[in-house]
């Protein structure tokens, strides 16, 4: 398992970066993963799909339906991808603390 | 080592960090917009997945092979395989592909028939590793030395020598994905023989008798889905609610109200979609909605764990957890006591449950199972619904899924629908049982991890994305002109949802993507204009 290390943060992460224990997230904890997508200041907007996605993992144990995410935030798709470039599965997802997505998806 | 000088026998050999490397500047060009198109060079893995992973096949990374540290570690992957592979050749063992393997393994006269047949082995700019034949040669030799009396001996004279070592192993374990079981060559092979199967015989021989299996497929997939209800993890109670979200989405979509119809017990059709249209493309199980409510089909889908995804990662790798899987479905449709199962886009789904389904879903379980496409032409033809054609008055080309078409012959289904509601129809060239896959064959298209991604957009999927062009003129390429590639099937749509993003086509061709029942729906005069949105690419 590796160890993702950033300032005083310290957490367990998959091969691909994503966080192993979800419950341990924390908003330290996604200004440190941000760093990883390329993104150094977590705007407001940000949170909002951070919070979002959050609530959703939650309720439910999944990220939610990309369209349903995009509806919802009031975010289109191509506002997602400006706000975390690698998307919204491995992008907002990984700093969102969600596992990866797995499946045809 | 020169790609020319490579041999079967190098398999074995410790003393190469890695037996091939891949070189973007002789990848086949692709044609135009892209004939200046410079191919990135494939990633490096990090070094600490170095230190955990053998990299000695061509540095690319699907499989994840541990490595081992001791000699006793070694002795006992070779013994475990050693045992495997007498497993794979006797009938107690193998009575599902032991007829095929045998044909395979005995009737192949090395014409390389199949290589020219191999968009891998043309894609890479003809990699000798990727060459169908020696990935089988390998295996030939070992059973040839291991598997007959006097094999031992006889290897040492006739210099078809393979040390089973661990790098042999390792390499073959990775060789056997680096083939998407498209089984182009089997088609075209004058003898019978079937590499692809060969292929994914070597995959269950790793992961049943080893361990051994990417996890996208097996912890993250048959695992996933037996344990949460499917490989994306979708529970139950977060499909309904996704699904009361769809049912929204429609009616903001196209003005209809519509309820999505769950376990119903008695209907006549059970329609089972791959989990990835609830999760990415809402649009397509919404579109099942539409056009089976307006033919007025008496169907339902159902929200049992399993029973809402129809994917079984099991065929591309394991016969047990395949079997585990389909003995699911067919419990889910004998419980709702349907007359058939009705399968949406999803080509691997398709053979699972159809064509090596017939072989486990007996007796009791014996329902009839139906293509989407069937159901569809049958509602489409005989004007169940009514069309207007000019809706979808842009050019569409459409892909076939390997496993719809090469596997199970159901061609024609998809495209008298497709010719009817599409006026700027055109076909790839080859299509049909010749089609080439779309390069996220068994299972790449959702291996997403290490340096992998990589592989299968400047490879696999490299001859899927030239003939994609080649469908549009010259002049239909440009940025100006909306086009649409049909690709029934979540797996293939994954995968050139990926091609697009990876070559930009969005950006420069204005080259959207989606599948057969959008298209459908897009011209029911029923529903309101632009169900297909031209807006945004995802």
């Amino acid at each position: 398992m590796a160890k993702f290390e950033w300032e005083d943060v310290c957490i367990d992460v998959d091969e691909d970066g994503f966080m192993e224990e979800p419950d341990q997230w924390n908003e330290r904890v996604a200004v440190g993963l941000a760093t990883t997508e390329g993104v150094d200041d977590l705007t407001e907007e940000h949170w909002k799909l951070v919070h979002y996605l959050r609530d959703y993992y939650a309720k439910y144990g999944i990220a939610p339906m990309i369209r349903k995410l995009c509806k919802e935030t009031g975010f289109p798709l191509k506002k997602v991808y400006e706000l975390f470039p690698s998307g919204p599965a491995k992008g907002a997802c990984k700093v969102a603390g969600l596992a990866k997505p797995t499946g045809c998806v | 080592m020169s790609n020319e000088n490579i041999k079967p026998k190098d398999i074995s050999r410790k003393d190469l960090d890695q037996l091939f490397t891949i070189d973007p500047s002789k990848l086949p060009q692709l044609p135009y917009p892209y004939d200046d198109w410079e191919e990135p060079p494939m990633e490096e893995l990090s070094e600490t997945k170095k230190e955990k992973y053998d990299t000695s096949l061509d540095g690319a990374v699907n499989l994840a092979f541990p490595k081992v540290e001791t000699k006793e570690q070694e002795d006992e992957l070779v013994a475990k395989f050693l045992v495997g592979l007498r497993k794979l050749f006797s009938k107690d063992n193998n009575w599902t592909f032991l007829k095929p393997l045998i044909l395979t393994m005995d009737n192949c006269v090395k014409c390389n028939t199949c290589a020219e047949a191999c968009p891998v082995f043309e894609s890479s700019g003809k990699a000798e590793i990727y060459r169908p034949l020696f990935r089988s040669d390998i295996l030939r030799r070992i059973v040839r030395k291991h598997l007959t009396p006097g094999g031992k001996l006889a290897a040492k004279f006739t210099g078809s020598d393979i040390d089973v070592n661990y790098q042999t192993l390792s390499r073959l374990a990775q060789l056997a994905y680096r083939c998407t079981l498209c089984r182009r060559c089997a088609q075209t092979c004058p003898m019978g023989c079937d590499n692809g199967l060969l292929t994914r015989e070597i995959r269950k021989l790793f992961s049943q008798e080893l361990g051994i299996h990417p996890k996208e497929l097996h912890g993250d997939g048959t695992i996933k889905q037996l344990k949460t209800g499917s490989s994306t993890g979708l529970s139950p109670i977060a499909l309904m609610d996704l699904m009361e979200f769809a049912e929204e989405d429609l009616t903001d979509r196209t003005g209809l109200e519509m309820k999505i119809p769950f376990d119903k017990s008695g209907a006549d059709i059970l329609l089972i979609h791959n989990a990835g249209e609830f999760l990415s493309w809402p649009e397509n199980l919404e579109a099942f909605t539409i056009i089976f409510e307006a033919a007025g089909l008496s169907w339902t889908l159902s929200s049992e764990m399993v029973g809402y995804d129809s994917v079984n990662y099991g065929l591309f790798y394991d016969d047990a957890q395949y079997a585990r899987v389909t003995l699911k479905h067919a419990e889910v449709a004998r419980k709702l006591g349907v007359k058939k199962v009705v399968i949406g886009e999803c080509g691997h789904a398709h053979k699972a449950l159809m064509a090596i389904g017939d072989r486990i879903w007996l007796q009791e379980s014996n329902i009839p199972r139906e293509s989407c496409m069937t159901t569809l032409r049958d509602i489409v033809m005989n004007e169940k619904i009514m069309l207007d054609p000019s809706r979808n008055d842009f050019p569409v080309t459409m892909h076939d899924p390997c496993n719809l078409t090469r596997s199970m012959g159901i061609i024609e289904p998809q495209r008298e629908i497709i010719r009817k509601i599409c006026p700027q129809f055109r076909e790839m060239t080859p299509h049909g049982c010749e089609n080439y896959c779309c390069g996220g064959g068994s299972g790449f298209a959702i291996m997403q991890s290490h340096n992998f991604p990589r592989w299968k957009m400047s490879i696999s999927g490299r001859k899927k994305f030239e003939q994609i062009i080649n469908a549009y003129t010259r002049e239909e390429r440009a940025k100006e002109v909306k086009k649409y590639v049909c690709a029934p099937c979540s797996n293939c749509k994954g995968q050139i949802r990926d091609i697009i993003n990876h070559y930009d086509a969005w950006e420069k061709m204005t080259l959207q993507y989606g599948g057969l029942v959008e298209l459908i729906v897009n011209a029911m005069t029923d529903v309101r204009e632009g169900f297909i949105e031209w807006d945004d690419f995802h």
